[in-house]
């Protein structure tokens, strides 16, 4: 495994998930440290921790925290965000699966440190184990008195509800989230105000990933100067990373910040596909921009380095792609992917989507004309930052981070009417 | 009051406003499709984007909060970029078919599309067709090429109506707005607002499908009488100078439709379906033969016969129209206060099946001017005491019946109805259009309607027709 290990820390069997295993290796023995701190302590120590969200944006979690205020005489609601809809990205679904009571416990930490009574989780309706295992957790925790009314003796309480999707990548973003929890069509919603501010029924509301929140429960048993001991010093802790595509052992690996990114791809996964070499790799989550076989050379696995490279952490879902697949195709799926999922609310990310979509499906029908790049690029350029979500945004650095890089393939299939390459997105096969 | 800078200059701007709001009631403009001033802010169309002083990016006024010393740009580089982009995404599927829009003439989109935008789509591909002519209710179509989907339709529906009527189907570029299938549309008695606050054509009035286009036309300010509300009004007709001959010449003097007259003292932006179709309230066929006993006469015979009846008459009762005009009834109360025992009659009944009372425009009581003629004739209900001799009914909505047996009968109506024929003098009068006056509603608040029509030459003015049929002063009864 990729350095040192806070969430996959146990062997993984056939009941590892149940609540007995989970309290043989230690289980809810940090929720009754927290119970014993006063709220504003835990939140000092998460924001002491660094804790970056894991969601996609590497948001600072105890700056998003401190900004519910503390016995203001209304409700606050936590919702935990397992929506995971990013393509190439199936971390949290392995938390759900096999550590479900991990965020449970973490759930209950926060929910007293943000004074939630009531806390969700929004899971994805394509989940079928992960929802099975989750619903079960909570059985069990309400069982075993972890939740409900006096937990642990204390005067803590708290509830929670499990909230399924219908399938929705919008509904990943943390508004139109709450907007689907509130039982109304998932629309993003305008900011101001802050989810902090006015989230859900317009209170404040803290929206994390799952992975996020499972990191809770492993600050307060460890505290905070531990936890920054692993990773490195601007992003402390580890990234589940979901690694897809031509590489020989795709899963979920749990990747310490600062681990080397080529020894993590040729050594932990096996390299690439078939004995083939990397052409590139989009490191999380289709929404952030590729990064060539040249530039992860020198690159280690944290926030600092990819974006210095021009990309970021994302959601954790990398995507290897082999030398030989033909980058206009890619292009393609990826754009038939987000105008499949544009909510259609916001002018420029409704019309910019499917616009981009059919300019490419032009391109690849052996249609195309020149001044589709040019189009390409100024679509991309007028979703940037001019929509109420960061989905327009995320599509525009998609597309303009393949033109950028492959360009050359664009103008041999609009010129040629086909591939530079064999045209497949399958990883051709090396003897 | 927070003191925020609109390119350059200080503004005095309200505490709860947005840029947006700030702006438009100081004199500068930002273009806006889907923010309303009744509705709830929704930030959709993006193309209120200004410029914060000083940064590279633009943000939507309609939801951004004034704060003090804040700074921004409504006509920069970016901005204009940014509207001219934002057009280029709206027009990008819309039809842009405005020679057969009712639309055309008073479209945002047309509009703005003139002013930022100005040039050719950069687009080479084929619009993304959808479905026309859809019908929501049995008032409204839709065309959703034509549709931004600003979505003022479906928060008109939750926050003002409160039907919750309409919502939208599906997603991204196939996203469509459509009434919800229990058919709480047809059943929302304010759905035609919703084509009114359409920014684009893509809601359509059933009435006035293809009927004018609405630069030949033009507004007169007027009063709802559908009920005690009095709602102001405009009504559309044909202009002066756009006369047709040639089709159907009644049309000149009919009404294309009625829209509107925002009086946040009476009935704000909105009017209900009823107002809407005042054309055919209006438009019934009209009496303009003056008779006595059903004989055919002139008008000044008839006057003359009614005023003989009025000088010989020992105990006259007289029922006045709750649609008469302040004017008419002060001159009904002028000339014939001390001759007549005066009762206000009702001259409509709420009909079948129509909305009675809500809380939001409709009042039960049908008749625009109750409160008007209550405040000068008192508000007892009809009552003829023994030896009632004439009895003088103005308007419609008189039981004749219930009249007392013997007593002679002077009516004066607008319209045709059995009963004309039956008075001992029937002098036909003018309606609402052709005169202008004032109506006093339920709350005490006045509005003034004006003439849109000349009167047709045989019938009354009631206002001077009052003072006529009066004995001459001296010689009083």
């Amino acid at each position: 495994m990729p350095g040192r290990q806070l969430i996959m820390n146990f062997p993984v069997t056939a009941t590892s998930h149940t609540l007995a295993d989970y309290l043989a290796r230690g289980g809810y023995q940090a929720l009754k440290k927290a119970l014993a701190m006063a709220p504003q302590d835990i939140t000092k120590e998460v924001t002491a921790s660094g804790l970056l969200g894991h969601g996609g944006a590497a948001f600072p979690v105890g700056r998003k925290w401190s900004v519910v205020k503390l016995n203001d005489n209304q409700p606050h609601f936590l919702c935990a965000n397992a929506d995971e809809g990013e393509p190439g990205t199936f971390k949290d679904r392995w938390i759900l699966e096999h550590a479900p009571h991990l965020l449970l416990e973490s759930m209950l930490i926060t929910s007293h440190a943000l004074q939630v009574r009531n806390a969700f989780v929004y899971i994805r309706g394509e989940f079928d184990l992960p929802y099975r295992r989750l619903a079960a957790a909570v059985e069990e925790a309400y069982e075993a008195g972890y939740f409900g009314e006096r937990i642990l003796g204390t005067d803590f309480a708290c509830d929670i509800v499990v909230v399924r999707g219908a399938g929705s990548y919008v509904c990943g973003e943390a508004s139109g989230l709450l907007s689907s929890v509130e039982g109304k069509r998932g629309y993003p919603r305008n900011r101001p105000p802050r989810l902090t501010v006015k989230g859900l029924f317009q209170r404040p509301t803290v929206v994390n990933n799952v992975e996020t929140l499972a990191n809770v429960a492993g600050i307060i048993t460890m505290g905070a100067e531990a936890f920054k001991q692993v990773g490195v010093a601007k992003s402390p802790g580890t990234q589940l990373v979901s690694i897809s595509g031509h590489i020989n052992r795709p899963g979920v690996y749990e990747v310490e910040y600062g681990y080397p990114l080529k020894k993590f791809l040729f050594d932990d996964c096996g390299g690439i596909l078939g004995g083939g070499k990397l052409k590139c790799i989009i490191p999380g989550g289709i929404s952030t921009k590729v990064l060539t076989a040249e530039e992860i050379e020198p690159l280690t696995y944290d926030k600092a380095s990819l974006e210095a490279a021009g990309s970021q952490l994302g959601s954790g879902g990398m995507i290897a792609i082999a030398e030989g697949t033909c980058m206009v195709r890619l292009l393609q799926v990826m754009l038939r992917f987000y105008h499949h999922e544009s909510c259609g609310q916001c002018t420029p990310c409704r019309e910019g989507m499917g616009w981009m979509h059919r300019i490419i499906d032009r391109i690849v029908g052996g249609k195309g004309v020149p001044e589709d790049i040019e189009r390409l690029y100024t679509i991309s350029k007028l979703n940037d930052g001019t929509t109420i979500c960061g989905m327009g945004d995320a599509a525009g650095y998609a597309t303009v981070g393949i033109l950028n890089k492959y360009r050359d393939e664009f103008e041999y299939f609009i010129e040629h009417k086909r591939s530079k390459l064999s045209g497949n997105l399958e990883a051709p096969v090396h003897a | 009051m927070p003191e925020i800078f609109i390119n350059g200059q200080p503004v005095q701007a309200a505490d709860d406003e947005t840029v947006l709001q700030a702006a438009l009631r100081n004199g500068y403009f930002i273009p806006y499709f889907c923010w309303h001033k009744s509705l709830s802010i929704h930030g959709n169309c993006r193309i209120c984007g200004v410029q914060p002083e000083g940064k590279n990016w633009v943000e939507i006024a309609c939801n951004m909060p004034v704060a003090e010393g804040m700074r921004v740009l409504t006509d920069s580089d970016l901005v204009r970029e940014h509207r001219k982009a934002t057009m280029q995404f709206i027009t990008l599927n819309h039809p842009v078919d405005c020679g057969i829009c009712d639309k055309a003439g008073e479209c945002t989109l047309q509009d703005y599309h003139f002013e930022y935008n100005g040039g050719r789509s950069i687009s080479i591909d084929a619009k993304v067709r959808s479905t026309k002519h859809v019908e929501l209710s049995k008032r409204i179509v839709l065309d959703n090429e034509r549709c931004i989907l600003c979505t003022r339709c479906v928060r008109f529906t939750r926050e003002i109506s409160k039907s919750n009527a309409l919502g939208v189907k599906q997603r991204g570029d196939e996203s469509l707005v459509r009434a919800s299938e229990d058919g709480a549309f047809d059943r929302d008695a304010y759905s035609d607002n919703v084509i009114d606050i359409c920014p684009v054509g893509a809601l359509l009035s059933r009435s006035f499908l293809h009927q004018a286009r609405v630069w030949y036309l033009k507004p007169t300010p007027s009063v709802c009488p559908g009920c005690a509300r009095g709602c102001t009004v405009n009504l559309w007709h044909r202009k002066p100078e756009w006369k047709l001959r040639a089709l159907d010449p009644k049309q000149n003097v009919s009404i294309a439709r009625v829209t509107p007259l925002e009086n946040p003292a009476v009935n704000g932006l909105w009017i209900c379906n009823k107002g809407r179709d005042l054309a055919p309230i209006f438009e019934r066929a009209r009496a303009e033969q003056p008779m006595l006993k059903g004989q055919p006469t002139d008008l000044p015979g008839a006057i003359a016969a009614a005023r003989g009846l009025i000088a010989g008459a020992k105990q006259p009762v007289a029922l006045v129209s709750s649609w008469g005009s302040n004017e008419e009834l002060a001159a009904f109360a002028g000339a014939f206060r001390d001759r007549f025992a005066t009762f206000v009659k009702a001259d409509h009944l709420p009909a079948d099946g129509e909305p009675l009372q809500d809380d939001l425009l409709i009042r039960a009581d049908k008749n625009p001017n109750t409160a008007g003629a209550r405040a000068l004739f008192g508000d007892a209900p009809a009552a003829f005491a023994e030896g009632t001799d004439l009895v003088l009914v103005w308007g419609e909505g008189c039981n004749f019946a219930g009249l007392p047996r013997g007593a002679k009968v002077i009516f004066l109506n607008a319209y045709l109805q059995p009963e004309n024929g039956h008075a001992d003098a029937f002098i036909p009068i003018s309606i609402q259009t052709e005169r202008s006056g004032h109506y006093t509603n339920f709350e005490g608040t006045v509005s003034a309607f004006a003439a849109c029509f000349p009167k047709p030459p045989s019938v009354a003015d009631a206002e001077q027709l009052f003072a006529e049929l009066a004995p001459p002063a001296g010689r009083r009864a």
